[in-house]
C-alpha cells in the first residue's frame, strides 16, 4: 500500500540514519537523502491517480467502534504531502551544508527526529478522520521538540518549553474537546466532502465549535495562539525553514482548512452568521503580525512574524468560504512554502557564512553573497505578492474568492498587508544590495557552503516557476469542489 | 566674481541687459500691435477682445505667484525637515 | 514566430545582456537593443496576435493598434536616447534596470488584457524602484522605499479592481469603461496613483530628484505616461478626470514655484503636464484623445531633454539647488541651449512640439464648450512658462554668477540632448510627422495667425511678469510640505503613540497573568510539595507566554459566549 509506505519510509529512514551514523557521517547524510528521495517518489507516485479523480483510502484498525485510525487521500492532503516531501529533499541538502558549516553537535539526533517529523506530517496530510489527525498532530509537536531545543542551552530550553507548552495546552484543552463534540453530535469524524455537521450543530454553537478548532489547532498561529512560533526560532535554521515555514505551520493551516471544508462544509458555515468572526480574527492577525514584524531587528524573528501573518492569509482565505478562496488557501500554502523556505534558507546562509543575525548588520552583504541575496529578494517579492513570483498567484485566487463573496474586509486587509509587507521587506533588500558595509563588521567572508547555495537557488527558482507553471496545482485543488475541472 | 563686470561675458554686462530689456518691451508691443492686423478667433467672446492674451497671461501669472507665496507661508519648511526621521529607520 | 516576438521581450533581453557583457559589447547591447525593439514595435499588427493560457484564462500579451504603437515607439526611442545619454556614466545595474523598466512600459502598451497589463505594470514598479535607489544617498534609500510602497499599493489596488471586474463581468478585455462601481473605481485609482494624481502625487517629486543624473531621465518618461495610455484605453471621457487633471496642473505650477531643487522643479512640472493629458482624456472627444496621445509623445521628449540638461549640471557640479547654481551658460553653452529648447517646448512656444500638441487639448476644450476648463488651461499655459519655461533655465544657467565653471556635457550626453532638441523643433515645425500616427484622423491646424498671436501675447507677458516679480521669487533653502506629510510625520506619530499605548496595556495584562500564575504556582507548591528553589526554576514561573496565551483565549471565548448567548 502506497499510503502506508509513505508513513513507513521516513520511520524506516530514521532507523537507517541511526544505524548509518555508526559507520560514517557521509553515509548518514546519504541515508537522509535516500529517505527523502524515496518518500517524495512514493508520495508523488500517488499524484496521477488523485488527479484522475481516485480517492484511495485505508483503515489501519479500529480503536473503539466508530473511532478508527485510517487514511484517505483527497486533493488538499495530497498537495500538502507532495509539498512537504518534495521540499524535504531540498532541505536535506541544505541541512548538510548548514550543520557541517556551523559544526553543530548531535547531528545524528537531528537527522533522526527530522525523519520522524516528516512521518508525522505525512500522517496529518493523509488522515481520514479527526481522531487520526489529532494523533499525528500531537506526535508532530512532540517529535519536533528535540529539534527546537537542539542547541541545549538554558535560553533555548526555555523557548522550547514555550513551544511545547502552547501547542500541547491548546490542542488538549481546545482541539480535543472540539473533536469529541464533533464525534458525539455527528457520530463520526470522517473528512467528508460537503462536511458532516450540517443538521447537527447550528447557530451560535457552530461559531463556538469553530473557535475551539481554530484556537485548538495552535500550529495555525492565529493570534493570540502565535507566540510559540517566534519562540521556535531558537532552533537551527533548517528546522525553522522546513518545519516552521512548511511542515508544522502548514499542518496547522492545513488542518483548519480541512476541518472547514470537510467537517463544517463551506455552505453550512457561510449560511451561519456566527462563523463570521474567523475572518476578522485572521484579518486582525495579518495586520497586527505585520506591524510587529515591522519593528523586528532580528532577521529570523521578523520572518517568524511574517509567517504568522502569511498563515492567517490561508485562514482568512478559508474563512471567505467560497470555492475560489479555498483554492486560493491551498495555493497560498504552496506559494508561501516556496517563498518562506527560501527566506529562511537565506537567513541561515547568512548566519553560516558571517554569523550575522540582525538586520542592521546586513549592509552591503549582497555583494559578498549575491546568490543568497538574490534568492532572498525573490522570496521577499513573493511575500509581497509581486509578479513574477508564486505569491502573486495565490493572492490572485484569494482576491477572486473575496469578490465571489463580495467580502470587502478581506479585500482591504490584502491591500493593507501588501503595503506592510513591502514596508518591512524592502529596507532589508535595499541595505543588502545598496548599503555600505560597516567598518570592521567581522571577518571577510564569501558565499555560504555549496549545498546551501544549491538548496536556496532551487527554492527561489521554484518560487518563480510556480508563477509560470501553476496549472496542475490549480487543477488538483479545483477537484475539492467536484470532479476534474479547468 | 572678483572680475569687474565689464570683463565678464558680454551677455551679463549692464549695457547688454539694458538692451535686452529694451528688446523685450519692443517685442511685447509688437505682439499686441499685431492684434490690429490679425484677427484672433475667440471661442468664448472675451478671448477675442483686444490684447486679451497679454492681459490674461500677465494677470494669471501674477495671481499664481501670489497664491504660491501665500501657500508657501503654510507649506514651506526647512530643507532638513524630514531628515530627522530618515536616519533612525 | 520571429515576427511575433513581443518587443518588450527584446528590450528585456537587452537588460539581461547589460550585466554579463563588458566593454564595447556592452555599449553595443545598450545602443542596439532599443533600435531592434523599435523595429519590432512596427511589426506588431493591429489586433491580437498572441494568446497564452495563464491562471486559467487566455491572456493576450500582444495586441496592436495605432495608439499602442505610438506609445511603444516613443518608449523605445526614449530607451535608446536614455541609453545613449547614460551608457558611459551610469553603473551597469542602473542601465539594466532602466531597460527592464522601459520593457515594462512597452509591455503595457501592447497588453491585450488586464492581467498582462498588470504584470508589466508591476515590472515597472520594481525596476523603477531600483533606479531610484541607484541615487545611492540615504535620501535616495528612504525615498525609494516610499516610492516602492506607493507603487505596490497602486498595484494591489489595480489588481483588486481587475479581479472585481473579472468576477463581476467575466471579461478581462481592455475596453473603455466609466468609474461607476467599486471595481472600476479601484482600477481608476490604481492607474491614477501611477499618474501622480492627487492625493497620492507626492511620490513623484519625492523620488525623482533623489535618483542619479542619468536615472532621473529614465524615470521622467515611463511611469506617468503608461498611466496616461492606460487611461486613454480604459477611461476615455470619464468626467472626473477633467477636474483631477486641472488640479494636477495647478498643483504642479504652485509647488514648482515654491521649489529650490532644480530637478524637483522639473518633477513638479511632470505632474503639471500629465494634468493636461488627464484633463484631455476626461474631455474624451477624438480631438482630445489625439491631443493627449500627441502631448504624451512630445512631453516625453522635452521632459527628458530638460532632465538631461539638469542631469548634466548635477553630473558636472554635484549641486542641485537653485541657490547654489547660476551663471553656468558661460562654460556649458550646449547644455544651456538644449535646456532652453526643452523649456520653450514645455511652455508650448510656437515652433516647438509643445505648441503643436498642447493646443489640441485647448481646442478640444473649446469645441466641447467647456468655458472654465478652457480658460484654466490658458492660464495654466502661462503658468507653465512661468514655472518651467523661464524659471528653470534662468535659475540654473543665468541668474547670478555662482562662480562655478564646469565643463560642458560629455559627448554622449551632448548627442542625446541634441537628438531630442532636434525632435522638439521638428515636431514644432512639421507637426504632420506626428499627426499621421495618432489614433484618430487629424484635421487640426495648429498654426493659424490668430492662435499664434494669442499664445505669443500670453507667453511673452508671462515672461514679463516673471522678470517683474523676480524679487518675490527669491529662492529659499526650503522644501514644501505635501500630502505625504500625512504618512511621513502624522501617521508615524499616531502609530508610535498607539504602539506605546498598546505596549503598556499589554504589559499590564502580562503582569496580571503573571500574578495569577504565581498564585497557581503557590497552590501547586502547597499541594504537590514542590520545593521553593526548584519552583523558581520550574515550568510555571518561566513560561508566562503560555499563560498569556491561555488567558487571551479564555477572554476571547468568554466574550464570544457573552455576545451570542446573552
Amino acid at each position: 500500500m502506497t499510503i502506508l509506505a509513505s508513513l513507513a519510509i521516513p520511520l524506516a529512514g530514521a532507523l537507517a540514519i541511526l544505524l548509518a551514523s555508526r559507520v560514517s557521517d557521509n553515509l548518514r547524510e546519504t541515508m537522509t537523502l535516500v529517505t527523502a528521495l524515496a518518500l517524495a517518489w512514493n508520495v508523488w507516485s500517488l499524484l496521477p491517480a488523485i488527479m484522475a479523480g481516485e480517492r484511495p483510502q485505508v483503515t489501519l484498525f479500529e480503536v473503539i467502534p466508530g473511532i478508527d485510525i485510517g487514511f484517505a487521500i483527497e486533493p488538499l492532503g495530497m498537495l500538502f504531502a507532495a509539498l512537504a516531501s518534495g521540499l524535504w529533499i531540498v532541505n536535506s541538502i541544505y541541512s548538510i551544508g548548514y550543520m557541517r558549516g556551523n559544526k553543530e553537535k548531535k547531528q545524528t539526533r537531528f537527522y533522526v527526529f527530522f525523519a520522524f517529523s516528516l512521518a508525522a506530517t505525512i500522517g496529518i496530510a493523509f488522515a481520514a478522520n479527526l481522531f487520526t489527525l489529532f494523533l499525528f498532530y500531537e506526535a508532530l509537536t512532540l517529535l519536533t521538540y528535540p529539534l527546537v531545543s537542539h542547541k541545549g542551552d538554558e535560553k533555548t530550553l526555555r523557548s522550547a518549553r514555550v513551544y511545547l507548552g502552547i501547542l500541547l495546552t491548546t490542542s488538549i484543552g481546545l482541539l480535543l474537546p472540539a473533536i469529541i463534540w464533533t464525534y458525539v453530535v455527528a457520530g463520526n469524524g470522517n473528512f467528508t466532502p460537503g462536511g458532516i455537521l450540517a443538521g447537527h450543530v447550528e447557530g451560535p454553537a457552530l461559531g463556538l465549535l469553530l473557535g475551539l478548532f481554530v484556537f485548538g489547532i495552535g500550529k495555525a498561529a492565529v493570534m493570540p495562539v502565535h507566540r510559540w512560533l517566534p519562540a521556535a526560532m531558537v532552533a537551527p535554521t533548517p528546522v525553522s525553514a522546513l518545519l516552521h515555514a512548511v511542515a508544522v505551520v502548514k499542518a496547522g493551516v492545513f488542518s483548519v482548512t480541512k476541518v472547514i471544508v470537510y467537517i463544517f462544509g463551506i455552505e453550512h458555515l457561510f449560511s451561519t452568521p456566527s462563523s463570521g468572526w474567523l475572518l476578522y480574527a485572521a484579518a486582525f492577525t495579518i495586520i497586527v503580525a505585520s506591524l510587529v514584524a515591522l519593528r523586528q531587528q532580528n532577521l529570523k524573528r521578523l520572518l517568524a512574524y511574517s509567517t504568522v501573518a502569511q498563515l492567517s492569509y490561508v485562514i482568512m482565505a478559508a474563512a471567505i468560504l467560497k470555492p475560489l478562496a479555498e483554492i486560493g488557501a491551498s495555493i497560498h500554502m504552496v506559494a508561501h512554502a516556496f517563498g518562506k523556505i527560501t527566506l529562511f534558507f537565506a537567513a541561515g546562509a547568512i548566519y553560516t557564512a558571517s554569523k550575522k543575525t540582525e538586520i542592521g548588520q546586513l549592509s552591503g552583504i549582497g555583494r559578498r553573497m549575491p546568490w543568497t541575496m538574490t534568492a532572498f529578494t525573490i522570496g521577499a517579492l513573493s511575500m509581497i505578492g509581486v509578479p513574477p513570483t508564486g505569491g502573486f498567484v495565490s493572492k490572485w485566487f484569494i482576491l477572486a474568492g473575496a469578490f465571489q463573496a463580495d467580502n470587502y474586509v478581506a479585500i482591504f486587509t490584502i491591500i493593507t498587508s501588501t503595503v506592510l509587507n513591502a514596508a518591512y521587506f524592502l529596507p532589508i533588500v535595499f541595505i543588502a544590495w545598496f548599503g555600505r558595509e560597516t567598518e570592521g563588521a567581522g571577518a571577510h567572508h564569501g558565499e555560504a557552503p555549496l549545498p546551501i547555495i544549491i538548496a536556496l537557488t532551487t527554492t527561489a527558482a521554484l518560487t518563480i516557476l510556480f508563477f509560470l507553471f501553476n496549472g496542475p496545482v490549480i487543477a488538483l485543488e479545483a477537484q475539492i469542489f467536484g470532479g476534474p475541472s479547468s | 566674481m572678483s572680475q569687474h563686470p565689464d570683463d565678464d561675458t558680454w551677455l551679463v554686462r549692464p549695457a547688454t541687459i539694458r538692451l535686452l530689456w529694451r528688446i523685450l518691451w519692443i517685442v511685447l508691443a509688437l505682439t499686441v500691435a499685431a492684434h490690429f492686423v490679425i484677427k484672433v478667433k475667440g471661442y468664448f467672446v472675451i478671448d477675442a477682445w483686444y490684447g486679451f492674451g497679454a492681459a490674461f497671461g500677465f494677470l494669471a501669472c501674477l495671481l499664481m505667484v501670489l497664491i504660491a507665496k501665500g501657500l508657501g507661508f503654510f507649506l514651506k519648511r526647512d530643507e532638513n525637515y524630514y531628515r530627522g526621521d530618515q536616519e533612525d529607520d | 514566430m520571429i515576427d511575433l516576438l513581443p518587443p518588450a521581450l527584446i528590450l528585456l533581453a537587452g537588460a539581461l545582456l547589460v550585466g554579463p557583457l563588458r566593454g564595447h559589447w556592452r555599449s553595443a547591447a545598450v545602443l542596439l537593443t532599443p533600435l531592434v525593439t523599435l523595429w519590432a514595435v512596427w511589426q506588431v499588427p493591429d489586433g491580437v496576435s498572441l494568446s497564452l493560457p495563464f491562471l486559467g484564462y487566455q491572456i493576450e500579451p500582444l495586441e496592436g493598434s495605432a495608439l499602442r504603437r505610438l506609445f511603444a515607439t516613443i518608449f523605445a526611442l526614449m530607451a535608446f536616447v536614455g541609453g545613449l545619454y547614460a551608457f558611459r556614466q551610469a553603473r551597469w545595474y542602473e542601465l539594466a534596470a532602466g531597460y527592464a523598466y522601459a520593457a515594462g512600459a512597452i509591455g503595457v502598451c501592447f497588453a491585450g488584457d488586464l492581467i498582462t497589463l498588470f504584470l508589466f505594470w508591476e515590472l515597472m514598479a520594481l525596476f523603477s524602484t531600483i533606479i531610484v535607489w541607484c541615487g545611492g544617498t540615504p535620501g535616495a534609500r528612504a525615498a525609494g522605499i516610499r516610492y516602492a510602497i506607493m507603487h505596490l499599493l497602486g498595484g494591489v489596488i489595480l489588481k483588486v479592481g481587475i479581479e472585481g471586474v473579472y468576477v463581476h463581468t467575466g471579461s478581462l478585455d481592455i475596453q473603455p469603461m466609466l468609474a461607476t462601481n467599486f471595481d472600476t473605481w479601484m482600477i481608476l485609482i490604481g492607474i491614477l496613483i501611477n499618474a501622480a494624481a492627487p492625493p497620492l502625487s507626492a511620490w513623484l517629486a519625492d523620488a525623482y530628484p533623489e535618483s542619479s543624473p542619468t536615472g532621473s531621465v529614465f524615470l521622467s518618461a515611463f511611469t506617468t505616461k503608461t498611466a496616461v495610455l492606460a487611461l486613454i484605453l480604459l477611461f476615455p471621457g470619464e468626467p472626473v478626470l477633467i477636474w483631477i487633471g486641472i488640479y494636477m496642473i495647478m498643483y504642479g505650477i504652485i509647488y514648482a514655484l515654491l521649489e529650490n531643487d532644480a530637478r524637483r522643479i522639473l518633477a513638479y512640472s511632470i505632474v503639471n503636464q500629465v494634468g493636461f493629458m488627464v484633463c484631455a482624456i476626461g474631455i474624451g472627444s477624438q480631438l482630445a484623445l489625439n491631443g493627449a496621445a500627441a502631448h504624451a509623445f512630445a512631453h516625453i521628449v522635452y521632459k527628458a531633454l530638460l532632465f538631461m540638461s539638469a542631469g548634466v549640471v548635477v553630473y558636472r557640479t554635484g549641486k542641485r539647488k537653485c541657490t547654489d547654481l547660476g551663471g553656468l551658460f558661460r562654460t556649458m553653452p550646449l547644455t544651456t541651449v538644449c535646456g532652453i529648447i526643452g523649456a520653450l517646448s514645455i511652455s508650448s512656444f510656437p515652433l516647438t512640439s509643445g505648441f503643436t500638441t498642447k493646443t489640441m487639448i485647448s481646442q478640444a476644450a473649446a469645441d466641447g464648450g467647456l468655458v472654465t476648463v478652457y480658460f484654466l488651461l490658458a492660464a495654466a499655459s502661462a503658468g507653465v512658462f512661468l514655472h518651467a519655461g523661464i524659471k528653470f533655465p534662468w535659475f540654473v544657467f543665468f541668474q547670478k554668477d555662482s562662480g562655478l565653471r564646469p565643463k560642458d556635457a560629455p559627448w554622449n550626453m551632448g548627442v542625446a540632448m541634441v537628438i531630442f532638441a532636434a525632435i522638439c523643433l521638428w515636431l514644432g515645425i512639421f507637426p504632420e510627422t506626428l499627426y499621421q500616427f495618432l489614433p484618430y484622423p487629424v484635421d487640426y491646424i495648429p498654426y493659424t495667425a490668430g492662435k499664434v498671436v494669442f499664445y505669443l501675447q500670453l507667453l511673452l507677458f508671462s515672461g514679463l511678469a516673471f522678470f517683474l516679480l523676480l524679487p518675490m521669487m527669491k529662492r529659499t533653502l526650503t522644501i514644501s510640505l505635501d500630502m505625504d506629510w500625512l504618512w511621513r510625520v502624522f501617521a508615524l506619530r499616531i502609530g508610535s503613540a498607539l504602539y506605546n499605548a498598546l505596549g503598556s496595556a499589554g504589559g499590564m495584562l502580562e503582569d496580571a497573568s503573571l500574578k495569577k500564575l504565581t498564585q497557581l504556582a503557590a497552590v501547586g507548591r502547597r499541594y504537590l510539595g514542590v520545593g521553593k528553589s526548584e519552583a523558581s526554576r520550574g515550568l510555571f514561573a518561566r513560561t508566562w507566554p503560555i499563560g498569556t496565551t491561555t488567558l487571551w483565549i479564555a477572554v476571547l471565548l468568554t466574550a464570544y459566549l457573552l455576545v451570542y448567548f446573552l
